[in-house]
């Protein structure tokens, strides 16, 4: 036996949900293109949120300092003398020169990222075989000789083969062989590069041997970091001077929401559907006032018919935010974020699997309940105080 | 008296433009299980007098007495609760919802008042024997005749055990055998202790013997208390 | 059944869903972490700035590297690169200077 007023509650909710399935065809379509809205923007968030937290947790290792000869506003080739004009500040444990860019495959029309430097200087250098499924990596006593990443041997059509060419700047072709293929679990990082030793990365680009494409800058002291940035910024003024932070920090605010312009896109259905509801709960139709005089004079309280409404409008955007969010996780977790894909790669040729955990965080989880449920909720709760003012004796005519 | 008017005034709009008087001091008196026909043309203040006895709203002067309790200054909450436990309206064109069961069309008014689902149904079969529209149950109620309407109106007036059955033009829309059985059946419940006003112009309502009085109503003024 | 016992069968029917993926969302989790490990490996030893994600463009690719002229090197008008130009914000201009 429940308390009376637990048990009214519950009468009312029966009465609510009655009178939802009463109009079934129009609430459940409003649910579903609701939970529609939520699944978009909760993919969205879940899956921008994997991408930074998978960021945040490797590019931790990331060079400290990395400088990049800028000339007209536009990245250029930087001198190897340069680093010698660094010997003077104190704290730089190594300087790495690195010769990188992008390879155009003209008959798949794929951009590869190829890498070069000298690994056995590079940090857990000694380890980076173990990121690779086969193989090893080239060692400069090997020239010619490549590691791939997945998405790169499999474009190339490679197979069981072992050599491929890639066009030098003038047209002559450059044999590589390849002696490695990086492992699946790092995908992420290396689906599309191609790695190999500095003289076959400069012989590609037809890049002078006194130059390269940047230097990393490994310091002593973490904590210096900022520091000797700026000291290296005021020795080379023509550079570029990247820390790691700063690097760190592009993954916070790359798919932020300002900038994203898929999430306008989201918002101003959102928003188009508030003002959809609005509409619709600001009107009562001659069917709900009849309604709403008959309960009234049967002595329903005011009280009660705003709770019907409340039940009403809660019942849906609650629902549609579980289904929402439920299915954007699935779709990210499972489906690997298959709608979404094809706009954040664009008309890259490579797609990488999303191997992701999806983010989802409290924090974002309200976000998409404030942007969603709560305008809703106060779209069709607020005008329905109009049913306070139909009055009881409007049936007694 | 169970309903007891006193000089009772009700003013629209009060001191607007579109100010209008639709009660001017009217006394009335009804006595428990009585039966009474209240005739007046449209605009003559029989709607707002069958709303101040159906305790909707209270006058804007004078006493009204219903079922003990004085309206006058009464909070609208309280008038509700008075309402819902005193007051069982049968309308015309009987106002069930349409898309509603037959069944939860008559416990309608029992919702607000936490009865549970058992005790509501319990409540609600035992009128639908006594109205026999047991067999209509589970029926939407815009799919029933229109005197089995009629019935699941006068179920729904009964269902809280109020003491007083208020009906505005309740056989507007029957024919004459139904309107016959309507009235019958009204009979019977005086006969069980209710007290019922009803408002009609039907003679076969003002003619028919359980009538104890007929009050005339003309310009927002009664002829005969 | 009432009405209302219906919407709790609902509600624990995706009570039990949702618990599961987060059940799933646990053990992915940890089937990651070893994948991490590997990943932080090669950043380190490449030096790598940024997640192969978005290779159209330099500055989808390596948004972390990418000066901030790199969306406006079609054109100077040419801020979207459409469809990836919603995803991926411009680099910041982020010179230490």
């Amino acid at each position: 036996m429940l308390p009376k007023g637990f048990e009214k509650q519950l009468n009312i909710l029966d009465f609510s949900l009655s009178s939802l399935w009463r109009r079934k065809l129009k609430n459940i379509s409003i649910m579903l293109v609701f939970a529609l809205v939520i699944f978009l923007l909760g993919s969205f968030q879940m899956l921008t949120g994997a991408l930074t937290q998978s960021a945040d947790a490797v590019l931790r290792n990331t060079p400290e300092i990395t400088i990049q000869k800028m000339s007209a506003g536009r990245q250029e080739a930087i001198p190897l003398s340069y680093s010698e004009k660094l010997h003077s500040i104190y704290g730089i444990r190594a300087i790495i020169p690195r010769v990188w860019g992008y390879y155009f495959d003209e008959s798949s029309l794929a951009n590869f990222t190829i890498m070069a430097m000298d690994t056995n200087s590079m940090p857990n250098g000694n380890k980076l075989d173990l990121t690779l499924s086969y193989g090893h990596f080239p060692k400069r006593t090997e020239p010619g000789t490549t590691v791939l990443g997945r998405s790169v041997q499999e474009i190339l059509g490679l197979g069981t083969r072992r050599i491929f060419s890639l066009f030098r700047p003038d047209l002559s072709l450059k044999s590589f062989e390849v002696v490695g293929l990086f492992s699946d679990q790092t995908d992420l990082l290396t689906n599309d590069l191609i790695v190999m030793n500095l003289d076959d990365a400069r012989d590609l680009f037809a890049m002078e041997p006194t130059m390269a494409t940047d230097l990393c800058i490994y310091v002593a002291n973490p904590t210096e970091i900022e520091t000797i940035a700026k000291k290296i910024a005021g020795l080379l003024p023509d550079t570029r001077v990247l820390t790691k932070s700063q690097i760190q920090k592009t993954y916070q605010v790359v798919f932020s929401w300002r900038s994203g312009f898929a999430s306008i896109c989201l918002l101003a259905a959102l928003i188009a559907f508030v003002i959809l509801a609005w509409d619709k709960a600001s009107g009562l139709s001659p069917e709900e006032k009849r309604e709403i005089g008959i309960l009234k004079i049967l002595g329903w309280e005011t009280a009660d018919i705003l709770a019907v409404r409340f039940w009403e409008s809660t019942l849906v955007s609650a629902l549609a935010f579980i289904i929402g969010c439920t299915a954007a996780y699935m779709h990210v977790a499972f489906f690997d974020a298959t709608l979404l894909k094809p706009v954040m790669v664009g008309w890259s040729v490579i797609h990488p699997p999303f191997k992701l955990l999806p983010s989802v965080k409290l924090a974002d989880l309200l976000l998409i309940f404030s942007f969603s449920v709560l305008p809703y909720l106060g779209a069709t709760v607020i005008p329905a105080w109009h049913c306070s003012t139909v009055p009881p004796d409007s049936v007694i005519r | 008296m169970l309903i007891e008017l006193e000089k009772t005034t009700k003013i629209y709009n009060q001191g607007k433009p579109n100010e209008v008087t639709a009660l001017h001091e009217v006394s009335l008196a009804v006595a428990p299980q009585t039966m009474v026909c209240l005739q007046g043309a449209s605009g003559s203040g029989k709607s707002t007098l069958l709303a101040i006895i159906g305790c909707v709203f209270p006058p804007t002067s004078g006493r009204a007495s219903i079922a003990g309790k004085q309206l006058s200054r009464m909070p609208d909450r309280f008038l509700t609760i008075h309402r819902r436990e005193t007051i069982g309206f049968i309308f015309q064109q009987f106002n069930v919802l349409p898309r509603l069961s037959v069944l939860d069309n008559i416990t309608l008014p029992l919702l607000p008042l936490g009865v549970s689902p058992q005790e509501r149904r319990k409540r609600a079969r035992k009128l639908m024997h006594q109205l026999a529209i047991s067999h209509r149950e589970n029926f939407p109620a815009g799919q029933i005749s229109g005197g089995e309407m009629q019935r699941v109106a006068i179920a729904r007036a009964l269902i809280n055990t109020q003491p007083i059955i208020l009906a505005d033009e309740p056989t507007a829309h029957l024919d004459t055998r139904l309107s016959m059985e309507f009235m019958k059946i009204m009979s019977d419940l005086k006969a069980d202790g209710k007290t019922i006003i009803i408002a009609s112009h039907d003679p076969l309502v003002s003619e028919h013997p359980a009538i104890d009085r007929i009050i005339q109503i003309k310009d927002g003024r009664i002829d005969v208390p | 059944m009432r009405p209302s016992h219906i919407l709790f069968l609902i509600l624990l029917f995706f009570l039990i869903l949702d618990t599961m993926l987060y059940l799933h969302a646990t053990r992915l989790q940890e089937a990651l972490r070893s994948d991490h490990a590997l990943q932080a490996i090669a950043v380190s030893g490449l030096g790598l700035a940024d997640l192969c994600v978005a290779t159209e463009a330099r500055y989808t690719r390596h948004p972390a590297v990418s000066d901030a002229i790199a969306p406006f090197m079609d054109h100077p008008g040419a801020i979207e690169h459409f469809p990836s130009g919603s995803f991926w914000a411009a680099p910041a201009d982020n010179n230490v200077r």
